[in-house]
């Protein structure tokens, strides 16, 4: 019999966590009404007045970095280091560890709210942060991941609880994620051009982007689930068989779903047909974790009407089945053709972010708030208000979303019986569903009214109370610290109570679908055929580029023309793969919020762009663009371009031996080009050459004109 | 060097159906391995969350 030991929980860390998670969430729903209200009213933008780190383009990465990094990031920590301890019988490794996981993620985020107002962003989709933060990122991580391995190496417990599978399996692969999806170059202290380029960098980006929401938003919130649903609803979980099942089956499938980010793109047929495949196949583990969640409450469905807690969880679990299911019918390809570039997937996410993560986040603060400052609930009058307040503010979000992304997509599709497009011009489909999008705002607030009254109640709830600073709990020592494995007993044991073999395990499954799917888009030249006059950009038109990611132009213009008449009659020729061969990053987007930039160049004369950054309605009555005013005054500064030269070469563009030396008077020359253009077209600004604006149009007049074969008859 | 190892793969048809194979077989191992536990051992760790001192 071996002697039983006491220690202590450390619940400090939980709190700090708990505390950042609903401050931040707080912080981010903010910044979410903010540019919901820019669409509404353009002015908003402030852009105008030229304050420019307000405009919707660069505030909506800081919204999606805070709520998924700041909101869930903290809360998740928060619900893995208060169950690990007591799954594991065991307080943290560390301490320190602790703390320095602590402060370190909080700096990252604080980090994030700098540089993403100011312009620093990479453009890539949750990967927008700059190569110096990255590193920042992965020392944290393995802070993390040595405290949170420390602690199942000196566990008491030899059993490995299934939420703890989950937490291993998000470790391993986030750091994979991450590390991959930040391969990049740097040409200063705080800018860099990412390792892969065009098709490359977009499958790279979207097996990264999807694996965020799954290994990130999804995988250690199922770990909570596991713990805290039985925990609240008093009895153990309805199946561990399913729970088995669920982890092993998900955690192989996800990682190869990326692809389904890009249907009718110009990415290859093979790796299309992949993502589609596996994301169907996900409905099948998502919902036998959804039944194993929602069938933990067999025979407690009477509490859930009395206790707020479980209240919140089911329609978390309820939201994550709606959500997983709603995920494998839009990667049916038809389905996508109508949902992609549209709010549907804005409305598709909101259902996982407010449903599943909000309200998992809620569920487990309220349980904990009360349990860690050994009191009752300040009152749960408010929390019930709080659920619904939440829940009728997740449905004001998404159905006026749902109906805004069908009505667009049937607007953008349809034809004249004449045969051209009945909407040819894209503003009238966008303010078409302004009325949804005021919808959507009414939505938000109450999900952040909500959000305001649960953190009052659990400020209240912790003012009433006494902190539990250190939880005294005692357990038997672990024999030797080896398993030893009983008659009987069956050899899944072996690997389920080993954390390395698990990792290692668990690695060797998720990286089976990386590998698969990008080593040969990124090794296998014939992928992306290339096309002889597809030429890298010039300098001024780089230095453009840039302008255009600073200002987060890729938040609602996509670049990427799928083989559709609709979008061949309205932008041009359907994108091609060799064309982004120079794309570093690919900025096919994600949403049109405005139209398809892919064969932009040529469309309009130089003037039409200049007036339409001054003031977008002039040229377009009624745009919900931000003004860019400020870009007609910034100078044009081209100090940077023998570096960026220098960095795109390494990577593999082609440009000439020693074109640093030449590259700022090329860009100059070029800048005087379009300057003179602008003059001739009845501009009469002066000094022109010198200011921001002639590297953004020089650059948008770039777009699709390589291979430009016809004219695109309709637009506008 | 690993580009030039690939390349000389003839297609890569068979990544797709291997990828088909690998995640059957590790979805009948979990199954199996679910399948085949004991009662006695799933009630066990399913009860884990509260043998915690609480």
């Amino acid at each position: 019999m071996s002697r039983i030991e006491q220690f202590q929980y450390d619940n400090r860390i939980t709190r700090a966590f708990g505390m950042a998670s609903f401050i931040w969430g707080v912080v981010g729903m903010l910044v979410g009404i903010i540019i919901a209200l820019q669409l509404i009213f353009p002015v908003l933008n402030a852009t105008s007045t030229g304050i420019e780190f307000l405009s919707f383009g660069r505030l909506r990465p800081l919204h999606t970095n805070a709520v998924i990094f700041a909101f869930v990031g903290n809360g998740l920590f928060m619900g893995i280091y208060y169950s690990l301890q007591r799954l594991l019988r065991a307080r943290m490794f560390s301490d320190r560890l602790s703390w320095i996981h602590f402060w370190g993620w909080q700096i990252v985020i604080l980090c994030a709210a700098y540089t993403l107002p100011m312009g620093i962003t990479t453009s890539s989709e949750y990967a927008e942060l700059e190569w110096p933060i990255d590193i920042l990122i992965t020392l944290v991580w393995v802070v993390f991941g040595i405290n949170m391995f420390g602690t199942i190496l000196k566990r008491r417990e030899d059993h490995l609880y299934v939420a703890i599978w989950f937490y291993i399996a998000t470790w391993v692969t986030v750091a994979v994620l991450h590390i991959v999806r930040s391969l990049e170059m740097p040409f200063s202290a705080i800018k860099s051009y990412t390792m892969f380029s065009g098709v490359q960098d977009a499958l790279v980006q979207w097996w990264y982007g999807h694996n965020a929401v799954a290994f990130f938003l999804t995988t250690p919130y199922l770990g909570m689930m596991y713990y805290f649903l039985p925990k609240a609803a008093n009895r153990p979980v309805y199946s561990y068989k399913l729970s088995i099942i669920h982890f092993w089956a998900l955690i192989f499938i996800y990682i190869w779903a990326g692809p389904h980010h890009l249907l009718y793109s110009s990415m290859p047929d093979w790796v299309q047909s992949l993502g589609t495949v596996f994301s169907i196949m996900l409905i099948a583990p998502s919902w036998g974790g959804m039944l194993n969640g929602l069938l933990t409450l067999r025979g407690a469905w009477d509490r859930v009407r009395q206790d707020p807690v479980l209240k919140f969880m089911v329609v978390a679990v309820t939201a994550y089945g709606m959500a997983t299911f709603e995920g494998p019918m839009l990667s049916i390809k038809s389905v996508n053709a109508i949902s992609h570039f549209t709010d549907w997937t804005i409305a598709h996410v909101h259902v996982g972010a407010l449903g599943w993560n909000g309200f998992l986040t809620f569920g487990v603060l309220y349980w904990l708030w009360p349990r860690m400052y050994r009191t009752e609930l300040y009152s749960v009058k408010l929390a019930n208000m709080h659920f619904w307040i939440g829940t009728l503010g997740i449905l004001f979000y998404a159905v006026p979303l749902y109906w805004a992304g069908w009505t667009q997509a049937m607007m953008w599709k349809q034809f004249t019986p004449e045969g051209t497009l009945a909407w040819g011009n894209f503003l009238d489909t966008v303010t078409q569903i302004i009325p949804m999008y005021a919808m959507r705002v009414f939505g938000g607030t109450l999900f952040f009214v909500g959000t305001c009254l649960g953190v009052y109640n659990l400020v209240k709830t912790a003012q009433k109370g006494n902190f539990l600073a250190n939880e005294d709990a005692e357990a038997p020592a672990r024999q030797s610290g080896k398993l030893v494995m009983a008659a009987g007993e069956h050899w899944h044991r072996w690997i389920e109570s080993r954390p390395i073999q698990m990792l290692l395990f668990s690695t060797i499954l998720i990286a089976i679908g990386g590998i698969v799917q990008i080593l040969p888009m990124v090794f296998i030249e014939s992928q992306v055929p290339k096309i002889a006059s597809v030429k890298p950009f010039t300098p001024l038109e780089l230095t453009g580029r840039d302008i255009y990611i600073r200002e987060g132009c890729v938040g609602c213009h996509s670049q990427q023309i799928r083989p559709f008449r609709s979008e061949t009659e309205r932008y041009g020729e359907y994108s091609k793969s060799g064309e982004h061969i120079y794309d570093r990053p690919f900025l096919w987007g994600s949403k049109r919020t405005g139209p398809d930039l892919a064969r932009e160049g040529g469309k309009y004369p130089d003037s039409w762009h200049y007036n339409h950054m001054m003031d977008p309605t002039t040229m377009s009555p009624g745009s919900i663009m931000p003004a860019y005013p400020a870009m007609l005054d910034n100078q044009l500064d081209l100090s940077a371009l023998p570096d960026k030269i220098s960095a795109l070469r390494k990577l593999g563009t082609p440009y000439p031996k020693d074109f640093e030396a030449k590259a700022i008077a090329d860009a100059h020359k070029q800048a005087k080009k379009v300057a003179d253009n602008l003059k001739s077209q009845g501009v009469k600004d002066e000094g022109m050459e010198n200011k921001e604006i002639v590297a953004i149009i020089a650059y948008l007049q770039r777009l699709g004109t390589d291979i430009k074969v016809q004219k695109s008859a309709t637009q506008k | 060097m690993y580009k030039y190892l690939l390349q000389s793969v003839e297609g890569i048809q068979w990544f797709g159906i291997t990828a088909l194979l690998i995640f059957f077989t590790a979805f009948c191992v979990a199954f199996l391995r679910a399948a085949l536990s004991s009662k006695e051992d799933m009630q066990h760790m399913a009860n884990l969350p509260f043998d915690d001192n609480k």
